[in-house]
This record gives C-alpha cells, structure tokens and sequence, in this order.
C-alpha cells in the first residue's frame, strides 16, 4: 500500500530514515507545482532519482558528461535490449565501456544533485509506492547509496529551528549513541565542526554543554545533533533528575498493582 | 470500591472518543463542543474537556477510562489525567502523517519523568493508505520494546486487544 502525506508535516530526512530501517524498496515520488523527482530505493538503499527538468537515460547522462560516444551508447542500448534481467549500466559496465569506479562517480554526483535541492523543499507532495523500480534505461548506480550520508549532506542546507525543535524541543537535553552505531557510522563522511560536536558526546553533556565546550552556537550544535539523530547515530534524552517535577509539581509515582488485579481485568475484558 | 485508571491519549482526530465508546459499559460522558479553533477543519465537533468511560470488572473493582483532550491548550489537562494511571494507549490516525509529531509530542509528555507502560494503537487501519504498525513504529522512532497494535477504534475486538495488549505489559511489570 502507498504512503502518502506531504513532506512539510513529515520531512525527507524523517521519511529517509524509514525507508533505511524498513530496508524497503520502492519509488518514492515528490511534487509540488514547479517540479517532481522520483527517488528509487532497493533494501533501504538509493539506486537511483531524478528530477522533472533532468530525467536523462543513463546513456544521454554519460553522452553529456564525454563518458560514452554515439556509437557506444547505441551498442550499450542494444546489447540491454537483448539482455532482458540487466540494466543498461550493468550492460555499459559489462561491455568495459565505463570503467565501474567512474561510472558510479558520475552517477552518483548526478544522483546527489538530483536528491540534496529536495531537503530545501518546505512542503510538497510524497507518494511512496512500494515495489516500484526504475526503468532499465535509466541512470541506476551500480553500487547503491546508504541513505546516512544523504541525512547527513541534507541536515546540512537546514537554516531554521522549526524542523530541528520537533526532535530536539530543549537545549537542556542529554546526547548519548545509540548502542551500536559502528555500522551505521561507515556511510558517513563528517566534516570537521561535525567532528567537533561528535567528540564531545559523552551521554552526559547537555547539548547546550556541549555548545560551550565547543565555543559553538546552540544552533549549529543542534542542526548537527539533529544530522546524527536522524541518521540514527545518537539518542537524545531527558537528563535524569532526582527529583522528577513536571510544570512545577512533583510527577506522580506509576502505581504498583498485584498480578491478581491485572489479572482480574484481563478475564473481565476477554469476556466482554 | 477499588477503581483504576486507563488514559487513552492521542492528537486531535486520533479516535479517543471512539475508541471508549466502543468498549465502555456505560454511555460515554464526553463533554465535545462545537471546535473554536483550526480543529474545525478537521472534525465539525472535537473533544474540548474530556471523556469518560467505565468497565465494571466486579462488585469492588472498576475501570475507569478517560480520553485526553487533543488540542495544545488544554496540555494541563494531561498532567492531572495522568496521576496515578495504570497505562496509557497512545492512539495514532495511521492515515495522516502530519499528526504523527503531534503524536511523539505526547508520548514525549507523558513518558519523559515516568515509566508509564504505555502501547501504540495504530488506528484506522481499515483505511486505505494506513500506514502499518511496522511503518509507524519507524515513523515514530518506537524502541523495540514499545508495542505498536493495529486498531480500528469502532471495532470492539480491535478495541479489547489494544486493551489486552497494554494489560500484558501491565502484567509483565505488577507484583505478586
């Protein structure tokens, strides 16, 4: 079934991450009056996207870019049509027309203009459909990109508090890593304010602190932690206190009830 | 008599008032009034106070269930429902995205200074375009250990596993 809604309400990044830790594959299209882009997906990793003003074949893409000539773009648009499973970059790649590495730069670089304009957008359409895939014609990566690294070069184009206040509502809050973020931490390139706050993160230290201790804006610490929390590198929480008060009252105690009463309860409404 | 209490929390629109008058015993006492606000636009009557419904589990026990009202100004009411609860659900209109921040604003609220067991009820899953449980769990950065049920809150099974469910992690933490 289609996910809709409207990125405004539930940003790209948000929906980035989803398609991440759902290892979901897909097309996810967006648009507003001026413009659309398709986002193709295969296990939580991007293969592919366009945009309305650049939907190139992979072929017309490396013909821009010098990488292929006429002659070779037909040979490769060819050989894909008599080769049903495979696509044309995997046909250009078997035919030893593109060297992979270079291939995968220029499509990649081609792929990350096309997707990182998309994190300025402040609403627009999304339609995820699940299970749909790019045509073989068009520029698909051979290698595929973890998402990490798009959260991270998207968070870094945000300039407003609103989005970052939805994750983050306090400067008073805790940042600790999540259990295991080796893994996550592979895809991500950081740059050196990024290292900065990252060195700092110690599961004690407020965000605010850590602001301090980096002679940085709460802002810039923030949109940062942001990045990381999105990408799913770091928790932010509450710091504990010893004396819970909530607006200005003591919270209340959760009450500890016996197992017999649950119990009871339960019988009562599986019988109703 | 010995009364405990359920609080079914959610932002405006989520299903609360359906969800207790689907499962209540007695006719709920909902105080909604005509919205004032830019509620209107999503629902012509929306729970401004609260609701109120009751299972009697026996002569000296009762549940007592009461819904939270949905907009941000009457936040106060939350902290005053929430002292002394048994559990929480946690209603989430799965077909619309744009509450789902609203959504982990409360859960934020009621959770943040206490270890209140608390479920998800993903409601209005008979709707097309329904985010799944699994989705919403991703779209609400739910730890594992949060359990995410799927509900149609004028479903009266649907209502009593949602129920069932936040019994169960009730159960799992009570004493012997």
């Amino acid at each position: 079934m289609a996910l809709v809604g409207n990125i405004r309400d539930f940003g790209l990044s948000d929906f980035l991450y989803l398609v991440d830790r759902g290892y979901k594959t897909g097309c996810l299209h967006l648009d507003r009056p001026d413009d659309s882009a398709s986002l193709y997906f295969e296990k939580g990793k991007l293969i592919s996207a366009t945009r309305r003003h650049d939907d190139a074949l992979v072929t017309e893409l490396l013909l821009r870019k010098g990488k292929l000539n006429e002659q070779q773009a037909q040979q490769a648009i060819m050989a894909q049509r008599n080769d049903g499973g495979a696509n044309v970059t995997q046909v250009i790649i078997q035919l030893d027309l593109v060297a992979r590495d270079e291939l995968q730069r220029v499509l990649q670089q081609h792929t990350e203009e096309a997707v990182y304009g998309l994190f300025a957008w402040p609403e627009g359409e999304f339609r995820f459909e699940p299970g749909q895939r790019p045509d073989a014609t068009a520029p698909i990566m051979p290698a595929p990109l973890a998402v990490e690294h798009l959260i991270m070069e998207g968070v870094r184009r945000i300039d407003e508090w609103g989005r970052i206040r939805d994750r983050i509502p306090s400067n008073d809050m805790v940042v600790k890593f999540v259990e295991q973020p080796g893994e996550k931490a592979k895809g991500i390139n950081l740059a050196p304010e990024e290292w900065r706050v990252f060195a700092r993160i110690n599961g004690k230290d407020t965000l605010a602190e850590i602001a301090q201790k980096t002679a940085m804006s709460d802002f810039d610490v923030c949109r940062i932690v942001y990045g990381f929390l999105t990408a799913g590198l770091v928790d932010v929480i509450r710091r504990p206190v010893a004396m819970p008060v909530m607006a200005g009252r003591a919270a209340a105690e959760v009450p500890r009830v016996k197992k017999s009463l649950v119990s009871r309860i339960i019988n009562r409404i599986r019988g109703m | 008599m010995q009364t405990v209490k359920m609080v079914i929390s959610g932002a405006v629109n989520a299903g609360k008032t359906e969800f207790i008058k689907t499962i209540s015993e007695i006719e709920v006492v909902s105080t909604e009034r005509r919205a004032t606000d830019d509620t209107k636009l999503i629902k012509k009557e929306t729970t401004v106070a609260m609701d109120f419904g009751r299972i009697a589990i026996g002569d000296d026990l009762v549940l007592h269930l009461f819904g939270t009202p949905g907009q941000k100004r009457f936040d106060f009411m939350w902290e005053i429902l929430s002292e002394g609860m048994l559990g929480l659900v946690i209603l989430v209109d799965s077909t619309r995205p744009e509450t789902f921040r609203e959504t982990n604003r409360i859960i934020d609220f009621f959770i943040s200074y206490r270890d209140t067991p608390y479920v998800v009820a993903a409601n209005k899953q008979d709707k097309p375009n329904a985010w799944s449980p699994e989705e919403l769990r991703l779209a609400l950065r739910l730890p594992p250990q949060i359990k995410v049920l799927p509900c149609a809150a004028n479903d009266r099974e649907s209502v009593k596993n949602v129920l069932l469910g936040l019994l169960d992690v009730i159960l799992q933490r009570s004493e012997d």
